[in-house]
């Protein structure tokens, strides 16, 4: 791995967080403000390492709050910027997040989860994924991603950075402590295989700068760069298309939050992706996210080869927008749902609201603070299923 | 009717209607901080080579923020309450040619910003931050801040402030900041002079400006004005020490020191050798 460029072509041997940031650098990454928090600090190192020996600079920041901050003036002023945390410090960014969805802000935070609450411990976790979508004040959506691999945390980093400039609003990776701090095997495909999405600004639309609303013109509006001469005021207050926050009113309110909401929960078939394995025919299925899949599907295939169990695997490669409609469309009607997860039962309960009527009955296994094994969820299976 | 000459620097119409007047009520000293700030840009624009695009104007959140919520012809950013230093320092990341200009509230800037204040002043940061001291939250109602004297009476301090007030130019000097200057609305070429050397100096410039609320103080807002001689003294003449219940006024320091965008950049320009 040469220092002063971009990953060349080829495999290599990494740890978890060094790959999302290969990967960050990848999707055009150039600005990065953090804060040290175990199990997340080993990915601000190695941004420092490497950003300014590619044109790019690091922060170290007074807090998280500050560092979150960053990524939204760099982010108006035309880099792409990204920070890393973990579970407290991800409690902190929460008001940056709230007032990135509200100004249509890109930017990328990576969330290392720790078990909490309170300082909880350093190992791994999954206890922040409601926080990721309920977290922030406000009727916010947000695209948070889950990897469950060295190879995920490279290619999601990249993916997180193509959503927040696609659909210009803050995207989160919800890795967790087994993910970041996992060794193994990164393939770095052809450069040209592997998409790289810019923001679109209001030249590429021929807009004017009279002409520019920094709200209007689209779905997902053009957002102009700082010093580009488009007079662009970035605010979070309700406004109108032009940013102007007087004559206040409720049609107003709902027009502004209405649209930044349908940007995200009307097009989830083009954002969300799941993965599945087995279903052909299965009674039973298995849902499960991040590094709990690693056991998932081996807990699986262990019981359909050991005990001729039909059960199929599901793998939500996106938590939020909630994939409801992908689920629905691929899963017939099954007995029982096995949700294994590291926290009490989260995602459980939108898998529940999604599928209530899809099977006779849901089963969380939760596991805190460590790793499921696949034989702890196996041996929750044969106990329901025998 | 002549249009004031700066009125060329605002946003007076728009597609959702009418940005002006100002939201400000009568007799705030924002609205003569907000002039003050446009003729040091118009000079700078006229003396430097600096275009209009290079400027961008960072707020956080009270009466003094508003400034920057889209009465503005320039780039800007009405962001989070505390944090516009973060968000200025981003931005600088990005694009270091940027002049960024900040505008902010003792409320702003030393409480709910306090710890973003002094790093970014020690970072030596290169922007130019006004801070418009009125010596309460005026958005909110009228509250203690922590530039309140002791003593004061407020909505949340209703018997009596017991708190000591903060001196924001001592701290920024302190923390390390280039450039720092206290005037008060009734000094208008003293506060523009000091803009313009602020946007000109590369790190930090901290300028704190005086600033009447004549709403929450429940004083009219000429005598107000006209005490902002009377309550102040040249720092020369407060040299020797204290003035008692005088507040100093003038540039406490004006130093040369590289800025961090420097530091950082001869690291990226040793590694790419």
């Amino acid at each position: 791995m040469s220092n002063n460029e971009i990953l060349k072509p080829g495999v290599y041997y990494l740890q978890g967080a060094q790959a999302c940031f290969e990967g960050a650098i990848m999707a055009g990454c150039r600005v990065y403000a953090g804060y040290p928090i175990t199990p997340a600090t080993e990915i601000m190192e190695h941004a420092a390492h490497r950003l300014p020996r590619l044109g790019g600079r690091f922060i170290q920041m007074e807090d998280e709050i500050s560092s979150a901050s960053v990524l939204v003036g760099a982010s108006w002023a035309g880099a792409k910027a990204m920070t890393a945390t973990s579970s407290p410090g991800f409690s902190l960014m929460q008001e940056v997040i709230s007032f990135a969805i509200m100004t249509e802000t890109p930017l990328v935070i990576v969330d290392v989860q720790r078990p909490g609450p309170g300082q909880g411990y350093i190992t791994t976790g999954q206890e922040d994924v409601m926080q990721a979508r309920w977290g922030h004040h406000g009727e916010g959506s947000i695209i948070a991603l889950s990897p469950a691999s060295v190879q995920d945390m490279f290619e999601f980093t990249i993916e997180a950075f193509n959503l927040a400039e696609r659909w210009r609003t803050p995207v989160l990776v919800m890795a967790e402590e087994t993910v970041a701090h996992m060794r193994e095997r990164l393939i770095v495909p052809p450069l040209d295989t592997i998409p790289i999405v810019n923001r679109t600004k209001p030249q590429d639309m021929g807009i004017a700068s009279e002409h520019y609303l920094p709200y209007g013109h689209a779905q997902v509006p053009p957002m102009a760069t700082w010093g580009e001469g488009y007079n662009i005021n970035h605010v979070s207050l309700v406004h109108h298309e032009d940013g102007n926050v007087t004559r206040y009113s409720p049609t107003v309110h709902v027009e502004n939050v209405a649209r930044i909401h349908r940007k995200i929960e009307g097009n989830v078939d083009a954002i969300a992706r799941i993965e599945t394995r087995e279903l052909e025919g299965c009674r039973h299925v298995l849902i499960c996210y991040g590094s709990v899949s690693r056991t998932g599907i081996e807990a699986v295939l262990e019981a359909r080869a050991e005990r001729g169990i039909p059960i199929g695997f599901i793998r939500l490669h996106t938590l939020w927008p909630f994939p409801e409609k992908q689920l629905r469309d691929l899963l017939p009607d099954v007995d029982v749902i096995f949700v294994p997860e590291m926290n009490l039962g989260m995602m459980a309960h939108p898998i529940m609201e999604a599928l209530r009527d899809r099977c006779r009955r849901m089963v969380s296994i939760p596991s805190l603070g460590s790793l499921h094994s696949p034989e702890m969820i196996l041996a929750r299976i044969y106990e329901e299923l025998q | 009717m002549k249009k004031h000459p700066m009125l060329k620097y605002l946003k007076e119409e728009g597609p959702a209607g009418p940005r002006l007047p100002l939201i400000m009520c009568p007799g705030c000293g924002a609205g003569q901080v907000l002039n003050y700030a446009l003729h040091a840009v118009d000079t700078l624009l006229q003396e430097d080579a600096l275009r209009k695009e290079d400027f961008v104007f960072i707020s956080g959140v009270g009466c003094s923020s508003r400034l920057a919520s889209h009465y503005l012809n320039f780039d800007s950013g009405w962001t989070l309450h505390g944090r516009a230093l973060s968000v200025a320092t981003g931005a600088l990341l990005a694009n270091p040619r940027l002049r960024i200009v900040v505008l902010t509230g003792d409320g702003d800037a030393a409480a709910i910003g306090g710890n973003h204040f002094i790093h970014t002043c020690r970072r030596n940061m290169d922007m130019t931050i006004l801070c418009m001291n009125n010596g309460l939250y005026g958005m909110t109602g009228g509250q203690v801040a922590p530039t309140t004297p002791i003593g004061k009476t407020t909505t949340t301090t209703p018997y009596g402030n017991v708190e000591d007030e903060f001196d924001l130019c001592r701290l920024a000097q302190t923390a390390g900041a280039t450039y720092v200057a206290r005037w008060t609305t009734a000094h208008p070429h003293q506060v523009i002079k000091s803009i313009i050397k602020g946007v000109r100096k590369k790190g930090t410039a901290f300028i704190e400006i005086l600033s009447q609320c004549p709403v929450h103080l429940k004083t009219s807002p000429v005598e107000m004005f006209r005490n902002m001689k009377k309550i102040t003294v040249p720092l020369k003449k407060s040299a020797a020490g204290p003035v008692e219940g005088k507040i100093p006024v003038g540039e406490f320091c004006d130093i040369k020191k590289p800025d961090w965008i420097e530091r950082y950049q001869n690291i990226m320009d040793q590694l790419s050798e």
